[in-house]
């Protein structure tokens, strides 16, 4: 057998509410292969069946098998870079990693300098992980799949939160690998700008199928992509007057010992909707971080005049809010309903009143949801409801990150709709992170770019 | 000395001095650890810490003792006080001369503890940065939405253990995922000896602690 | 009620680990009460209430795993895991630490031991509640002097069981509420 075969396979995370529904794909060996879906269409979980994973740790088989080919390894390598070790440094972890296969110790120090070398990180062994920005993780990751000399590599969105520089160090890593060592390369992106001349297939989830494209399709597909990413649009630059809000002087910004940020005297503006941009980490997030308090950094942040150290947490919370990445850190009850109870009593956002809320509540299609587990949403609508929650709080600045990720394009034009109208009646300052760009141009008003350290207004984005 | 051998001297130490009242013992055990602690080169710095960081609660049982108990026993008051002294420099003879790893590597080795256990709370510890942060978070996503989580607080703990739940989840694939089987051997890249030496360690000192223990006033 | 498994696999054990360490980083946050509180009690000549009243907030990984897990033993290695994980980071209270760690974690187990490991609601609480007090009252009456407060010993213990109840009682069955309601701890939809 040359391929790993999934025959007619249906899997569930709960009951009636199949992840994938009846899908068989022959995946061959010795090659690149490419899953591509929105964020939530099963990717993942079939990577993680594929891994043995599951249904261990979840869920159920309903029909159908998978079977990999006689006596080839599989490991995976996962999407939060940070979560995938038990030990401290990549030489600790590459050595419980051989322990495990029952390498004789004799063996070890060999394949661990091999596998240091091939994903060159050998001046990284001994640092500890948690230091590490996501592309080192991610490089040490991949070094455990080279000790280990797994035969099939699953790899679950290796990308999401690493910067280009080690995205190119990766994937040349991984065509040696796949080219060179024969190895089976299975990648997952919601993405695809950046792939072409790679995969030799691709896989698209939808609608709980998946489905191998033809290379005409997977081409298109491609292109796209590409393309999508090259788009401009336009917006202007800040004019004299523009009032600042929150100004950064003297700031520089750290992760471990890599110097992210350096702003000596930088200005974003009041009730200004602004972009900002700049490839994955580059430390955007590090950046809102810094601005909530929520990471240390040297110089000052300046709020309306005022060194925002000096006011008190409390209050400043009611002046700077902070959309979070991931729609549940930013929930704190457990029903749809609690959750907007807490912000009508809190939020100081005067367009919200009882029939805009229930507009917004339907403009959206949380509607119905109202008695719902948040925890048990879709990303989609835990994303929408996550922004109306803050939207309500009606703090004067909002910084958001990734705030449209995992939204279709319809859910997104509502969003920004619902943003639009509120804006209206109550004008806030908006610092937007979102990779997604189609449909955002009729909300941002600036753009800002974050390169080399640098943060600087653009006429483009 | 072996990694486990001290943690379990450490260990009888601290059980035996709980159970009796000999300020001479306490006092001996206390100079040991910290003439140990000065051959392996600690920052003085921590000396500090760890003579200030334990004061309050010795000193809180001291006055309890002394003062506004029925007995008014001063010496009782010392050896409560001293007591702790023992526990802290003893304790901080394995953790500042051990590192996590060894220990764990020592007890799945040498004590033949399930690597489930040893590995497993290992990599909870290995977690502990991002469990302030996220703590740290919580309380943000509280204050954002007008609301102040204080340490007795229900909900804190419970978006706390919600990170803990998906965490443990995604680390047990991460480590599975990384060769981890269950029960099952595995090979050691370094052997943590266990020697004579450190038999006849363990068991003198004992010993010598009956001695002054109960030998001596 | 299908057959449950008892024996504890990776994921429970860093499950039962991250509780533990959870609790401890939230109680360092408010070490600061025990200062306090031993401050405001020195002059009614009750130095130790802080200790007291403080001890529930210690103890409650053990309660609080054996809600989560709903297994024996769960008690015992939610506080006791914590315990060795701050101890492994070199907390300077390391294996005095350990030991207490491992009383506490006997003590809220017996709580559960008691109620046949069938009363995971109030009656679980109030009884792991009581055990717990009364077995780290008795360790203290040897580690920390408590054979010698006298008559004092009535408030001190009233303290301790005051605040037990509080933490491991009230505030770990509010959480347990949470998670309940939020459906996170059934991993095992499909059993019925």
């Amino acid at each position: 057998m040359n391929h790993l075969a999934i025959d007619n396979l249906t899997f569930a995370y709960t009951p009636k509410h199949p992840t994938l529904k009846d899908v068989a794909l022959k995946i061959p060996v010795d090659s690149w292969t490419l899953f591509y879906g929105a964020s939530g269409s099963g990717k993942s979980t079939l990577m993680r069946l594929l891994a043995g994973l599951l249904p261990k740790y979840g869920g159920r088989i309903l029909q159908g098998n998978i079977e990999l080919p006689n006596g080839l390894t599989v490991a995976m390598m996962f999407q939060d870079p940070g979560m995938q070790f038990a030990l401290d440094t990549p030489q600790h972890e590459l050595e419980f990693a051989l322990e495990n296969l029952q390498l004789p110790a004799n063996k070890m120090p060999a394949r661990i300098e091999h596998a240091l070398k091939f994903c060159g990180i050998e001046h990284l062994r001994d640092r500890q992980l948690a230091t590490m920005s996501g592309g080192e993780q991610q490089r040490a990751a991949l070094a455990v799949l080279v000790a280990m000399d797994t035969d099939i590599l699953l790899l679950d969105e290796p990308f999401a939160s690493i910067d280009n520089h080690n995205r190119t160090l990766l994937i040349q890593q991984l065509t040696l690998l796949q080219q060179k060592y024969h190895k089976t390369i299975i990648v997952a992106d919601h993405d695809l700008h950046g792939y072409r001349g790679l995969a030799k297939q691709i896989i698209h989830f939808e609608n709980q199928r998946a489905q191998l494209l033809d290379a005409a399709a997977s081409d298109a597909l491609l292109q796209s992509a590409d393309q999508l990413a090259a788009t401009v649009h336009h917006v202007k630059l800040p004019t004299a007057s523009d009032q600042p809000i929150l100004t950064l002087k003297k700031v520089v910004i750290e992760h471990g010992d890599q110097k992210l940020i350096m702003a000596n005297d930088f200005s974003f503006f009041k009730n200004q909707t602004t972009l900002l941009t700049g490839a994955t980490g580059t430390g955007k997030s590090s950046l809102f971080k810094a601005i909530t308090h929520l990471a240390a950094y040297q110089g000052t942040i300046v709020y309306n005049d005022q060194d925002s150290q000096k006011i008190k947490p409390r209050r400043y919370a009611q002046q700077v809010g902070y959309v979070f990445q991931h729609a549940v850190d930013q929930f704190l009850s457990v029903t749809v309903k609690e959750e907007l109870a807490l912000s009508l009593k809190k939020g100081r956002n005067p367009y919200f009143d009882e029939d805009h809320l229930a507009a917004a509540l339907k403009l959206l299609d949380l509607n119905k949801l109202q008695d719902r587990v948040v925890y048990s949403l879709s990303g989609g609508q835990q994303k929408k409801l996550q922004l109306l929650l803050m939207l309500m709080m009606g703090q004067p600045v909002l910084l958001l990150d990734e705030p449209f990720s995992g939204l279709d394009l319809h859910s997104l034009h509502n969003v920004v709709d619902l943003i639009k109208a509120s804006q209206k009646v109550y004008p806030q300052t908006m610092i937007i992170i979102s990779h997604q760009l189609e449909g955002l141009e009729k909300l941002i008003d600036r753009h800002v770019k974050l390169a080399d350290c640098q943060l600087s207004y653009r006429e483009e984005f | 000395m072996n990694p486990s051998f001290k943690l379990l001297l450490v260990l009888i130490i601290a059980l035996e001095v709980s159970f009796t009242r000999h300020l001479t013992i306490n006092l001996v055990l206390v100079a040991v650890a910290i003439i140990y602690l000065l051959t392996k080169r600690i920052r003085p710095r921590l000396f500090g810490w760890l003579f200030l960081m334990p004061l309050f609660p010795a000193i809180a049982v001291f006055i309890t003792i002394a003062w506004f108990s029925p007995g008014h026993d001063y010496f009782y008051a010392w050896v409560l006080f001293s007591r702790i002294y023992v526990y802290v420099f003893t304790g901080a003879a394995i953790t500042q001369t051990t590192s996590p790893l060894e220990l764990t590597r020592s007890l799945e080795q040498n004590l033949h503890l399930p690597s489930k256990f040893a590995y497993g709370t290992l990599a909870a510890v290995n977690l502990i940065p991002r469990i302030k942060m996220a703590v740290k978070t919580i309380r943000a996503a509280g204050q954002m939405r007008g609301i102040n989580l204080s340490w007795w607080s229900p909900m804190l703990y419970f978006k706390a253990i919600l990170h803990a739940i998906t965490w443990s989840d995604q680390l047990a694939q991460a480590m599975e995922s990384h060769g981890y089987v269950e029960d099952r051997a595995r090979t050691s890249v370094h052997q943590i000896a266990l020697t004579a030496r450190d038999w006849s360690i363990l068991i003198i000192s004992i010993i010598l602690i009956q001695i002054i223990t109960f030998a001596l006033p | 009620m299908a057959k449950k498994n008892n024996k504890f696999h990776l994921r429970d054990i860093i499950l039962l680990a991250l509780v533990g360490i959870i609790f401890g980083v939230i109680y360092w946050a408010a070490a600061f009460m025990y200062n306090a509180l031993t401050i405001v009690f020195t002059p009614l000549k009750l130095p130790m209430m802080g200790n007291d009243l403080t001890m529930g907030l210690w103890c409650m990984a053990g309660p609080m795993a054996g809600f989560m897990l709903k297994k024996p033993g769960a008690p015992f290695l939610g506080e006791f895991l914590g315990a060795a994980g701050e101890a492994l980071i070199g907390d300077q209270w390391g294996a005095a630490n350990l030991i207490s760690g491992a009383v506490q974690g006997v003590a809220s187990e017996l709580g559960f031991t008691f109620t046949g490991y069938k009363h995971y609601d109030w009656l679980g609480a109030v009884s792991t509640t009581i055990t717990t007090t009364i077995v780290t009252f008795a360790w203290d009456w040897f580690r920390n002097g408590y054979n010698k407060f006298g008559f004092k010993n009535v408030y001190y213990f009233s303290g301790r069981l005051l605040s037990m109840f509080f933490f491991c009682g009230v505030l770990v069955m509010l959480i347990e509420r949470l998670l309940e309601r939020s459906h996170v701890m059934k991993r095992e939809e499909f059993n019925d």
